[in-house]
C-alpha cells in the first residue's frame, strides 16, 4: 500500500490507538491536500531542529492526554533561542501534572498568523454515513450552533453553498473594513475532508478546529482524527 | 439490501389480477371481513378468493380451506390471521406461487418479536416475492379500483402516491383526500418495513406511470444512505415530499469530536433530504400542500418570487413568510415596476408585493399577471385574493385561470381568503391546475417547495 493516508491509518490502528497523534493527523491532512502549517515532531530526547523560522508553537504529544493545555502541554510564541529550553520545560511540566501519561515527544509548529477561525469537521451518522460540518470558530459554533451540514462526498459548488449558508457568513465576506476571506480555499478543504470521509471508513470523526481563513488561502492549524473499525 | 427482482413482483402486488384473503371472515368486526368487503364494494375487477377453513362461502364468494386449494393462480395473498399462524400462511402462499403477500397481522418486531419477522423476510427473499408489512393497513390503488385494506374507502383519485409508515394515518387521510380534493393514485401502508420500506417503494414508484408525485409519511428509515441514493435518482423524474416525524436516531456511542456533538443537534434528515432532492414537509397539511403544488405546477428554478394581492395585509404576510421559507421577495426590475404602476390604481403599490387594492376586478388581475408572468425576471408568482364585497371570487378565479394558462412554464400558486364564498372558486382553480390555499402562509410554503425542487433539478444539471 503506497497510499500515505492508508499507511498512517493502519499503523495507528495496529498500535491499538483510537485517535491519531497530532503530527500524524497533520501528515494525513497534508497528504489529502489540505494546507497545514510547517511542523516537525521531536521524539523524546531528540534535539529540536525545525527547518522553518520562529516564532513557534509547542504541543505535547501523548495518546494519554486529550486536553493538552489543561496539563500545561501547550506553549505559544516561542523564539528560536528559547526553543530547546522551552521543549525541556514543557516535558517536565507535563510530567509533573500528568505523571501517568506516556510522553512520546513534542510537536514544534509554525505559529499561524491571525485570520478568521472556522471549523470543518467530519462525523459518521449511523443512518446516513459520513457527514461534514462547517461553521465559524468560537461562540458561533459553541453557543449559536451556527453550523451547516452536508452528506459526503461534497462537490465544490455545494461546499461554497455550505459556507454561504451559515449566519456568520457576513464575517467571512469582510466585516467592518476587514478583507474578505478566501471562500474557495475553505470550500476546497470542505471537499477534501468529505473525500476523506467517503474513502476512508477507518476515519470515524475529524475536526479541523481551527481552519484559519485568510484573504488568500487557509491553514488547518489543529487537526484531530478519531479512528474506528 | 438490494433486491433487483423485487420491482417486478411488487408491481404485480400493487396490480394483481387475483387476490386470496387468508383469514376472510363473515363477522363484520374482523379485519378479514373488511378486506373482502372493501374489495367488492370498491369495485375490484380481479378475482377474490376468501380463505377460511370454517366457511363454505363468504359474501357470496366460495371460500377455500387453504390458499393451496384454490384452483387458479393467485397473485397476492392478504394475511389477516393471528401472528402465530402467519409463518405457515406465508409458507403456503409461497407454495401457491404468489408474487406478493400483504401481512396485515401485527405483533412482530413492534412488540419485540424481531426474530420471527426476520424469518418472514428470509422466506420471502428466498422465494423471490414481495412482502408488505407486517402490521399494515393494506394497499389502496385507485388506478386498479382496488381497496385491498381495511380503510373504509378508496381515496380521491389522482396522480399522487402516498407511502405511509403509519397505518392509522392512512385510514384517516383517505377521507381527507376527498374533503380536500387531493387525488391519489395509491396509498400504500408499509408498517414494520420488514422487507419493503421507503427505499423499495421509491425504486418502484420511480417507474410507475400512474404516479407523478410521491408523498411519504416517515418515522424512520431502514437504510439511510441507500434511501438517499435511490431518492436522488427518483427525484430527477418526479418530485418527492416527505413528512418526517421524530429526529435522527444517533448511535449510543457518545461523539468524541466536536463535529460529532454538533451533528447530534441537527436534523440530519433535512440534510439527507436536501442531498436527495426530497422536499421536507412539516406536518400532514404541509405535506399535502406541497405535494399538490409540485404535482400541479412546474418547478421554480430561480428565486425571484412576485406576490400579487388585492389586500395589503395579506401581501405583507406573504412577504414575511417568503423570507422565513427561504425565498425572500426582491425588488422588481424598474421596467416591470413601471408597467405595473400604469396598470393599477393610484392607491395601490407597484412594488413587490404588488397591491392591486380591494377594488381590483378580474381585468385588473389579468392585466397585472400578464405583465408579471411575461417578464423574464419573474420566476414564480403567489397570487392572493381576499374576498372583497364588490368582487365575485369565481370571476377572479376564472380570470386567473385564463391568464395563467398562457404561461405554462411559470409556476403560480394562489391563496383565496374568505369563507364559503370562495369554495367554488377554489374548486375551479384546482381543477384547472392552480393549487390554492386558504392562507398566504400556506401558499408561500407551497411556492418554497416549488423553488426547492427547481433548485435541486438545477443542482443535478436538469
Amino acid at each position: 500500500m503506497s497510499d500515505p493516508i492508508n499507511r498512517i491509518l493502519s499503523e495507528a490502528l495496529r498500535n491499538g490507538r483510537k485517535a491519531l497523534l497530532e503530527h500524524e493527523a497533520l501528515a494525513l491532512a497534508k497528504s489529502a491536500g489540505i494546507p497545514i502549517p510547517h511542523y516537525v515532531f521531536i521524539p523524546l530526547g531528540a534535539k529540536p531542529e525545525p527547518d522553518f523560522p520562529p516564532p513557534y508553537v509547542l504541543k505535547i504529544v501523548s495518546s494519554d492526554i486529550i486536553h493538552k493545555s489543561d496539563v500545561g502541554g501547550v506553549k505559544l510564541n516561542v523564539s528560536g533561542e528559547a526553543l530547546e529550553s522551552e521543549v525541556e520545560e514543557l516535558i517536565s511540566r507535563v510530567r509533573s501534572n500528568a505523571p501517568e501519561a506516556e510522553i512520546l515527544g513534542v510537536l514544534v509548529m509554525e505559529m499561524a498568523e491571525e485570520g478568521v477561525e472556522t471549523l470543518v469537521g467530519l462525523t459518521r451518522d449511523p443512518q446516513f454515513g459520513p457527514v461534514v460540518a462547517f461553521g465559524l470558530g468560537g461562540i458561533f459554533v459553541e453557543i449559536y450552533r451556527d453550523v451547516s451540514f452536508r452528506l459526503a462526498p461534497i462537490p465544490i459548488e455545494e461546499a461554497r453553498e455550505m459556507i454561504r449558508e451559515v449566519k456568520a457568513y457576513k464575517i467571512l465576506r469582510g466585516y467592518r473594513g476587514r478583507p474578505p476571506a478566501d471562500i474557495d480555499a475553505i470550500a476546497d478543504v470542505i471537499v477534501k475532508v468529505s473525500e476523506l470521509g467517503d474513502k476512508y471508513p477507518e476515519i470515524m470523526e475529524m475536526d479541523i478546529n481551527p481552519l484559519i481563513a485568510y484573504p488568500r488561502g487557509a491553514l488547518a492549524v489543529d487537526v484531530r482524527v478519531i479512528l474506528g473499525e | 439490501m438490494n433486491r433487483p427482482w423485487l420491482k417486478e413482483v411488487l408491481r404485480r402486488t400493487l396490480y394483481p389480477d387475483s387476490v386470496a384473503v387468508i383469514g376472510a371472515s363473515r363477522s363484520p368486526r374482523k379485519i378479514g371481513f373488511q378486506v373482502v368487503y372493501n374489495l367488492i364494494k370498491d369495485g375490484f375487477r380481479g378475482r377474490i378468493y376468501p380463505v377460511n377453513p370454517n366457511a363454505e362461502e363468504i359474501m357470496g364468494l366460495k371460500a377455500y380451506p387453504s390458499i393451496t386449494s384454490i384452483p387458479d393462480e393467485v397473485d397476492v395473498a392478504v394475511i389477516a390471521i393471528p401472528a402465530e399462524k402467519v409463518m405457515r400462511a406465508l409458507k403456503e402462499s409461497i407454495e401457491k406461487g404468489v408474487s406478493g403477500v400483504v401481512v396485515i397481522t401485527s405483533g412482530f418486531a413492534e412488540v419485540g418479536r424481531a426474530e420471527e419477522e426476520r424469518e418472514l423476510v428470509r422466506m420471502a427473499d428466498e422465494a423471490g416475492i414481495a412482502l408488505l408489512g407486517p402490521n399494515v393497513v393494506g394497499i389502496l390503488n385507485t388506478d386498479h379500483n382496488m381497496n385491498l385494506s381495511f380503510c373504509p374507502s378508496l381515496p380521491y383519485r389522482g396522480r399522487i402516491t402516498m407511502v405511509t409508515q403509519s397505518g392509522a394515518l392512512a385510514i384517516g387521510l383517505v377521507g381527507w383526500t376527498w374533503a380536500n380534493r387531493i387525488g391519489l393514485s395509491k396509498m400504500v401502508s408499509i408498517g414494520n418495513m420488514a422487507q419493503i420500506g421507503f427505499e423499495e417503494m421509491l425504486e418502484y414508484l420511480g417507474d410507475d406511470d400512474d404516479t407523478e408525485t410521491i408523498l411519504l409519511y416517515m418515522e424512520s428509515l431502514k437504510e439511510g444512505r441507500r434511501f438517499v441514493e435511490i431518492a436522488r435518482e427518483v427525484s430527477k423524474k418526479k418530485p418527492i415530499v416527505a413528512i418526517k416525524s421524530g429526529r435522527s436516531q444517533r448511535g449510543a456511542k457518545a461523539a468524541m469530536s466536536h463535529t460529532g456533538s454538533l451533528a447530534g443537534d441537527v436534523k440530519l434528515y433535512d440534510v439527507a433530504f436536501r442531498a436527495s432532492g426530497v422536499i421536507p414537509a412539516y406536518g400532514l397539511e404541509d405535506g399535502f400542500d406541497k405535494a399538490l403544488a409540485l404535482h400541479l405546477q412546474p418547478p421554480m428554478r430561480e428565486p425571484n418570487l412576485v406576490v400579487v394581492t388585492n389586500g395589503g395585509g395579506a401581501g405583507v404576510l406573504a412577504s414575511d413568510f417568503a423570507e422565513e421559507y427561504g425565498i425572500p421577495l426582491r425588488d422588481m426590475p424598474q421596467d416591470l415596476e413601471r408597467d405595473v404602476r400604469r396598470a393599477i390604481s393610484p392607491f395601490g403599490s407597484p412594488k413587490n408585493p404588488i397591491d392591486l387594492t380591494g377594488n381590483a376586478y378580474k381585468e385588473d388581475y389579468i392585466e397585472v399577471l400578464d405583465k408579471v408572468l411575461s417578464h423574464p425576471w419573474v420566476d414564480g408568482v403567489v397570487a392572493i385574493y381576499v374576498h372583497a364585497a364588490i368582487t365575485d371570487p369565481y370571476e377572479i378565479a376564472d380570470g386567473i385561470v385564463s391568464i395563467v394558462k398562457r404561461y405554462p412554464d411559470k409556476p403560480v400558486v394562489m391563496s383565496m381568503i374568505g369563507g364559503r364564498e370562495v369554495s367554488i372558486a377554489n374548486t375551479w382553480l384546482r381543477d384547472n391546475g392552480i393549487p390554492v390555499y386558504p392562507s398566504p402562509r400556506r401558499a408561500v410554503a407551497a411556492a418554497s417547495a416549488l423553488y426547492r425542487y427547481g433548485e435541486f433539478l438545477k443542482r443535478v444539471g436538469m
